[in-house]
């Protein structure tokens, strides 16, 4: 397979003006297009197949990139605030210190939007002029692709990109068929078939096809993926097209020589560019937290606007009227009245450093940079709190970074670092209270091996302990030689060498058995060398299964459309292949009918145990209760069983049956909606159930009032029972398939609830649902099976929905992708069912057992951060700004700031940002050892307690009394003090300062308080603001300064002559103890009185009193009572249908690997239909929300 | 759309200390010890502190004679804004019980002057003042030009410039009033009167104010404003450098005038009977302001202020005061456990 030489096409972020941009004649109802005749389609004024996904051009980049920019909340807000400093008679900051950043921070957005676009005319017309080769008149033209229209009939070949979405006429193949990679459109790397619909696959000549002039009616333009519904007129007769038709733009031409499609869609209107841009953009809790502050704040500055603006009306009134001596009024000034008014804006521009207005999050479904540009959401946001927005930005980045360089979450097998798509989500993973995970790949990661096996009712294989507990590992024997089989997988192990022993005494059940088992599937397989095999297995379990028989000396070699070859022992026989049953979720088992050489027709089956034991033969009765012991021991080890089963049928009975069957075919609805199936078990899934459990409620009722009654009963039972707590942390018991090492602290409780899809659609209705959930949430565990991904994202929508608790999903397939979109928090596991989930995930990862750290060691540091970094945030600017506030008392009122215009612009860029920053992404409680031992440690996440409006209004308190003392400390010193030669203390310059260098040493002291864990990095930011903070105080205060600007640096020589004052320096040193005193009083009382465990635990940390957490792993006893199925076989309807029509036969298998009717997108659609005609269809796998 | 990144050839993060946020560092730890230690250090410490400061502020001595009321009938005389060219002057007789020993500072005290304002504060030319320009008065609004013609120095704050006289006369053996030596320079700082205040540079000052005016407020001209030294004079007059250098409260005292130890003055102001004779010529009752005038020595830091003092001496009890609870609480703890 080669690989193109092209660069793909991007899946460009969707830029809003085509989205928007609708034909001119309104909504397209369906569309026509005719083969061959430009004339007719061109009435239709189809979009052509130029796409542009630019936003800009040379003319329009200015004003639009600006209107853009100023939708921004915070950009408009910084525009006010510029506009009103315009107006002499309200400034009064000087303009600069708007401006400058305002203008840089639109400059540098422009810039960058300027470049993105530059990239996508680049990429745009490089896409654009693709050539490709047109059939026009009769005659093969190469045309860029920006050319074709609808209507054309194009020419692919093999490993070109499909220029539009295409019905496909004809290939190189038989049958019509080609093969395509849809990676770009879905992130699958398989390989699809397409088969082009009969009539047209004898198109194979340019001859015939320029005389094709069929006409295609169809849908209109959409994004669903996986659906097409149209017809082909031609000939005077109708063809129904679907998606098997249809090549999308996007995808890849592979193993096919050549082929021809006709357009029906392009451009613009093509599935691909129907489906780009947009994704959902999630926001964490705090996110909305921020919001509603945000908003408060606000409040809170126009009530001090309307405080100081009375006050200031008053003023004029009473002293200001009189003082017109030595300062009249502006001329525009003519009122007291007026003049408060005016005082107001003026205010309300000083205060504003109080509103971290660019943290208000914009709640626009995500802009194209929503998930596809790393970096801050907004590149900063003028001066105050210009460094908030970015200091959140670069936070979460950080703590993003730490994410995916963790070595620890780095799964060697694959290379596989954790990476963290998404870096706005980081505090949110310390708050994860419901988990739901997908059962089947996400814990069990899918790999199957076979383990145990009951024949003829003797059990091999479990002589010893199968969780493999690595203690037991050296007690071991060596695993089974099967070196006497030249074509046994060297992977392959087995322990119990009775199990050869049968095989090769000849025992004829155990051959029948591993006959079975090489005949019963739908593996392909891949001579690539002699004895060199390869299985192309559409589930694991299958692959599994084939690798034993094929191990134990029953190869599977190759198949034929009507034949399978097996190598029995060393010799080749040939079964004569009748009829393949595939899986389905009604069936549960796979059949397949053979005729063996003897000419004996055998029936062999396999699937799960609840359908096959009520099918067997009553003669075998001892048989069976000998199995079934066998199978609830193996499903009590948490294995997945299957059952197996044969029978032979005499000729008259086939005959019948085929023709049954043909008849039965023949009636299928060729058209219908596939869907992925996966069968599930109960029984399986109950590994999440420990037995010290008081009960565990099954809720299996099929219509609504068994439901209600179930779950009714359910909820007495629990009131009933008196509680008792379970200490400890279970394990998990391993599962024989996985290598799960543990789960979350999950299940200690008291009951657990399990539910099936059929009750599940019952509970989950309007009037139902809320009881369901409380239900749900007084068990420790709930695990609903059977379950569709539709409603997966419904079981996660009502906890977010009544619980407001963040949720997590994690999950590794595409029946999990609506879950973890719904869910606060996606997690995708890149296993091996596609990397789906991953695409739609936040969090990606490729082990399980790595979400035990991404939540107990990066989402808890990332939400104390967070949290210690938004306080620390809202106290230092109430802080410095609340002490303007009480000036205004004391200077009429004026909107006189306390400090120097360069100190209000640096404060927080330069002063105090770096240190708050690195306590942000440095900072740790405890060290991770101890996070990880100490579960507990997560609850403040779960309860919000480190960020709430409560902790806010602390915040703000300290802030505020901080401001207090700040001010009227310098105050009470300064108004009658005089220096020690005599002149003048209390001038505003002197005050300035003074006020000024108190600030930054009590908010620097405060950052050393609150930083638990100092780096090098730390001391450097701390000391290092603080040696800036006076290099520049003396810069800007010094001579040479003056000299060149004196209008702008009149502060000159007020450093050295206030900060030589032992008064001024007594009282820097007396408010600083003032304001930091009481707040580490407080903390010792609080660490005295009421520690918490994460105080607790540096506090043993400290003395070395190590504690061993006591992990209690609990031993999982078989459980008695109804009879626990393992079957949890993850079958989905497979080859079976093309083995036996052949079609499929000269694809190299590797081809195949993965060809599957999986579906994406679109699924949800289909689900609702399904779900309204039967309710709940059984699909999908388990859910299990874990309350942690 | 999304970089699945296969390329690298070895995906492996680094095991850096960094990366691995594992940063040598040293844990903060609020232990007992630490935390009553500083307590006691502190509290130790603001107390000493405390008692030191209030023991030098007592040994200050200040004298403040109030002259607004006194001078009552001149501050009528000059609420109304014709009678600017008309003479006002009172005498108040005084007593210092106490000799002041050592330097003795002479203030003016305004009361409810805002020099604060904002459009105050701004209404300067900073260009003007440094002597650039001359006829700078960018900024200077509302007092920037009279008449289209620039005014010297410019602006609100200059124009409000402190013009009363203060005469301080100390009545020798009950009969002779002997007019105590004062000196009018060394009152402001060495930046602004060298650096930050210069007079525009030509031979002679008023040639160099030339092409402007004085400021409505004012009797004579930036270059006359002492007569008996003449380098005392335009932008860099002491008294003036001191008034452009604006309150930050309300309510403030600048400096006007330092004792000359001289003759009987070399111990500073002796015991005995004194008098005021002020010039009355700023209003301030308009306004509800006041006006007094303070005589003051000063200690090493600087003058009286109790509070400085008192703060800390409050500070430093509350925290032993504190520091002695939290012992209270901790041992309690302890001992519960």
């Amino acid at each position: 397979m080669t690989v193109p030489k092209e660069m793909p096409e991007k899946w460009a972020p969707a830029p809003s003006s085509w989205s928007q941009k609708k034909p001119s004649w309104g909504t397209e109802e369906e569309r026509r297009a005719r083969a061959n005749n430009r004339e007719y389609n061109e009435k239709f004024q189809y979009a052509s197949n130029c796409i542009k996904t630019s936003k800009y051009n040379i003319l329009t980049f200015l004003p639009v990139n600006l209107f853009e920019q100023f939708q921004e909340v915070a950009n408009t807000y910084f525009l006010f605030l510029l506009i009103l400093q315009l107006i002499p008679q309200i400034s009064s900051l000087s303009w600069f210190t708007t401006i400058v950043p305002l203008v840089l921070v639109l400059t540098i957005t422009a810039v960058k939007d300027a470049t993105d676009d530059y990239f996508r005319h680049k990429s745009d017309n490089q896409v654009n002029n693709r050539q490709s080769q047109v059939l026009i008149n009769g005659i093969l033209q190469q045309e860029p692709w920006m050319n074709v229209c609808v209507g054309d009939i194009i020419k692919l070949e093999n490993n070109q990109f499909v220029a539009a979405d295409l019905l496909l006429l004809s290939s190189s193949e038989p049958h019509g068929l080609c093969y395509i990679e849809t990676a770009e459109l879905d992130g699958e790397t398989n390989m699809k078939v397409r088969q082009a619909i009969p009539v047209t696959s004898e198109l194979g000549h340019i001859s015939k096809l320029a005389k094709f002039d069929g006409e295609v009616i169809c849908e209109p333009p959409n994004n669903k993926l996986d659906k097409f519904s149209g017809t082909l007129y031609w000939k005077d007769s109708k063809f129904a097209l679907s998606n098997q038709n249809m090549l999308l733009r996007g995808c890849v031409l592979r193993n096919t020589e050549w082929c021809f499609g006709l357009v029906i869609f392009a451009g613009p209107d093509t599935k691909l560019m129907q489906n780009s841009g947009r994704t959902k953009f999630k926001r964490t809790s705090i996110d909305r937290l921020m919001n509603t502050l945000v908003l408060w704040i606000f409040g809170f500055l126009v009530c001090m606007g309307v405080i100081l603006a009375i006050g200031n009306a008053i003023w004029e009134h009473e002293v200001g009227t009189h003082f017109q001596v030595y300062l009249p009024w502006d001329e525009a000034v003519d009122s007291a009245f007026f003049s408060g008014f005016l005082s107001f804006w003026s205010y309300i521009i000083i205060l504003n450093t109080v509103v971290p207005i660019s943290l208000y999050v914009r709640w626009r479904e995500g802009g194209p940079s929503a998930r596809l540009r790393w970096g801050p959401q907004y590149p900063g946001v003028p001066q105050p709190d210009l460094p908030l927005p970015c200091s959140v930005e670069v936070i979460r980045l950080g703590h993003s970074y730490f994410i995916n360089w963790d070595k620890k979450m780095f799964c060697v097998k694959r290379q596989t670092p954790a990476e963290a798509r998404t870096t706005t989500l980081n505090e949110e993973l310390g708050q994860v209270e419901y988990i739901f995970s997908d059962k089947t790949g996400t814990l069990t990661q899918n790999i199957m091996v076979f383990n145990k096996c009951s024949i003829h009712g003797h059990s091999y294989g479990d002589m010893f302990d199968l969780l493999g507990h690595k203690a037991e590992l050296g007690e071991r024997p060596e695993p089974i030689d099967f070196s006497f089989n030249p074509l046994a997988d060297n992977k392959f192990v087995f322990w119990d060498p009775s199990l050869l022993e049968a095989v090769k005494t000849g025992d004829p059940h155990t051959h029948e058995f591993f006959r079975l088992l090489s005949l019963c599937h739908t593996v392909m397989s891949e001579e690539k060398d002699e004895g060199e095999l390869y299985y192309k297995a559409q589930s694991p379990d299958e692959g599994a299964l084939v690798t034993a028989a094929r191990n134990f000396g029953f190869v599977f070699r190759s198949r034929t459309p009507k034949t399978i070859t097996v190598q029995e022992l060393g010799s080749a026989i040939t079964y004569q292949l009748l009829a393949i049953l595939d899986f389905n979720n009604i069936r549960k088992r796979m059949s397949v009918i053979v005729r063996n050489p003897e000419g004996k027709i055998r029936l062999y089956c396999k699937g799960a145990d609840t359908i096959l034991l009520d099918r067997l033969h009553p003669s075998t009765h001892e048989l069976l209760s000998a199995t079934t012991d066998h199978l609830n021991e193996y499903a009590g080890e948490g294995l997945r069983t299957l059952v197996l089963a044969y029978k032979d049928l005499d000729e008259e009975y086939y005959e019948e049956w085929a023709v049954r069957r043909l008849q039965a075919s023949l009636a299928q609805d060729s058209r219908e909606d596939r869907l992925a199936k996966t069968a599930v078990n109960i029984g399986y899934s109950c590994k999440m159930l420990t037995d010290d459990m008081t009960e565990v409620f099954i809720v299996t009722g099929h219509t609504v009032l068994e439901v209600r009654e179930e779950l009714r009963k359910a909820r007495e039972k629990m009131l009933d029972a008196s509680r008792t707590v379970v200490n400890g942390f279970p394990c998990q018991e391993q599962l024989s398939t996985s290598k799960l090492t543990s789960v979350l602290e999950a299940v200690a409780g008291e009951y657990a609830l399990v539910i099936n899809g059929h009750s599940l659609a019952h509970a989950l209705e309007a009037d139902m649902e809320l009881e369901f959930l409380e239900t749900a949430c007084a068990c420790k565990a709930v695990i609903c099976c059977r379950v569709t991904p539709l409603q997966k994202a419904q079981v996660v929508e009502l906890v977010k929905k009544y619980k407001k608790a963040v949720t997590l999903a994690i999950g590794d397939g595409a029946n999990d992708v609506s879950m973890i979109k719904t869910a606060h928090i996606g997690v995708g596991i890149s296993g091996q069912e596609g990397i789906q989930a991953v695409l739609a995930s936040d969090y990606a990862f490729s082990q399980f057992k790595f979400l035990q750290r991404l939540l107990l060691v990066h989402g808890r540091w990332s939400y104390l951060r967070m949290c210690k970094f938004l306080c620390y945030f809202f106290y230092k600017n109430f802080a410095f700004t609340m002490v303007h506030f009480w000036f205004g008392f004391f200077c009429g009122f004026s909107a006189q700031t306390v400090y120097d215009q360069y100190f209000i612009t640096l404060y927080n860029i330069v002063y105090t940002s770096l240190p708050v920053l690195a306590m942000g992404v440095f900072d740790q409680d405890v060290p991770e050892q101890r996070s990880m031992e100490y579960p507990k440690l997560y609850e403040p996440g779960q309860l919000n307690l480190l960020f709430n409006k409560r902790e806010f209004f602390i915040c703000i308190a300290q802030g505020i009394y901080t401001s207090v003392l700040m001010f009227f400390i310098p105050y009470g010193v300064f108004a009658e003090a005089t220096r020690d030669d005599g002149t003048q203390l209390a001038d505003y310059q002197s005050f300035a300062v003074t006020v000024a260098t108190s600030l930054v040493i009590v908010v620097s002291v405060q950052i050393g308080l609150d930083t638990g864990y100092w780096t090098a990095i730390n001391h450097f930011f701390i000391w290092g603001s603080l040696a800036v903070y006076f290099a520049i105080l003396f810069a800007m205060h010094s001579n040479g300064l003056f000299d060149m600007f004196p209008n702008q640096f009149c502060f000159v020589g007020n450093a050295q002559n206030t900060l030589a004052q032992p008064a001024v320096w007594l009282t820097i040193v007396l408010t600083t103890v003032v304001c930091i005193l009481p707040v580490v009083a407080f903390r010792f009382l609080k660490l005295s009185l009421k520690p918490d465990l994460s105080d607790t635990v540096r506090y043993t940390q400290l003395v070395r009193k190590k504690q061993k957490a006591q992990h209690r792993c609990l031993r999982r006893v078989g459980r008695t009572g109804s009879r626990r199925s393992g079957y949890a076989f993850s079958h989905q309807e497979g080859f079976g249908e093309l083995i036996m029509s052949g079609k499929n036969m000269r694809l190299s298998s590797l081809a195949l690997s993965g060809f599957t009717t999986r579906s994406s997108s679109s699924w949800i659609e289909s689900l609702r239909r399904k779900k309204s005609d039967s309710a709940g269809s059984p699909s999908g796998t388990s859910d299990k929300p874990l309350k942690g | 759309m999304q970089k699945t990144s296969q390329s690298s050839p070895s995906r492996r993060p680094d095991n850096t200390a960094y990366k691995q946020q594992q940063l040598p560092a040293c844990r903060v730890q609020l232990t007992a010890s630490r935390v009553l230690l500083c307590f006691f250090a502190t509290g130790l410490s603001c107390l000493a502190m405390g008692i030191v400061l209030l023991l030098s502020a007592k040994g200050i001595q200040e004298v403040e004679i109030n002259y607004t009321e006194t001078c009552a009938d001149c501050a009528a005389l000059r609420e109304n804004a014709d009678n600017f060219d008309k003479e006002c002057s009172c005498s108040i007789p005084f007593n210092i019980p106490q000799a002041m020993q050592g330097d003795v500072y002479m203030f003016y005290k305004l009361y409810g002057f805002y020099q604060n304002l904002y459009q105050y504060v701004l209404s300067r030319s900073n260009i003007q003042l440094v002597g650039t320009d001359v006829k700078h008065t960018d900024g200077c609004d509302p007092f920037a030009t009279l008449n289209g013609t620039p005014i010297a120095p410019c602006g609100a704050i200059a124009n409000s410039m402190f013009n009363d006289t203060i005469i301080l006369s100390y009545n020798f053996n009950s009969s002779e009033d002997i007019k105590v030596p004062m000196l009018n320079q060394g009152i402001a700082w060495w930046t602004d009167k060298y650096v930050k205040f210069q007079n525009p540079s030509f031979n002679d000052l008023p040639s160099a104010f030339e092409g402007t005016v004085k400021p409505p407020s004012w009797s004579q001209p930036a270059y006359e404003l002492d007569a008996d030294t003449p380098e005392n004079n335009g932008f860099t007059n002491d008294a003036f450098i001191v008034w452009m250098r604006t309150a930050a409260f309300p309510t403030f005292k600048k400096l006007y005038r330092r004792l000359h130890r001289t003759q009987h003055f070399t111990e500073g102001l002796p015991a005995g009977s004194y008098s005021l004779h002020i010039t009355y010529n700023f209003p301030v009752t308009k306004f509800h302001g006041e006006k007094s005038v303070v005589l003051s020595t000063l200690t090493w830091s600087g003058g009286s202020s109790l509070f400085l003092g008192l703060a800390y001496t409050v500070t430093g009890a509350v925290t032993w005061l504190a520091f002695f609870s939290m012992m209270a609480v901790y041992v309690t703890m302890e001992k519960r456990i």
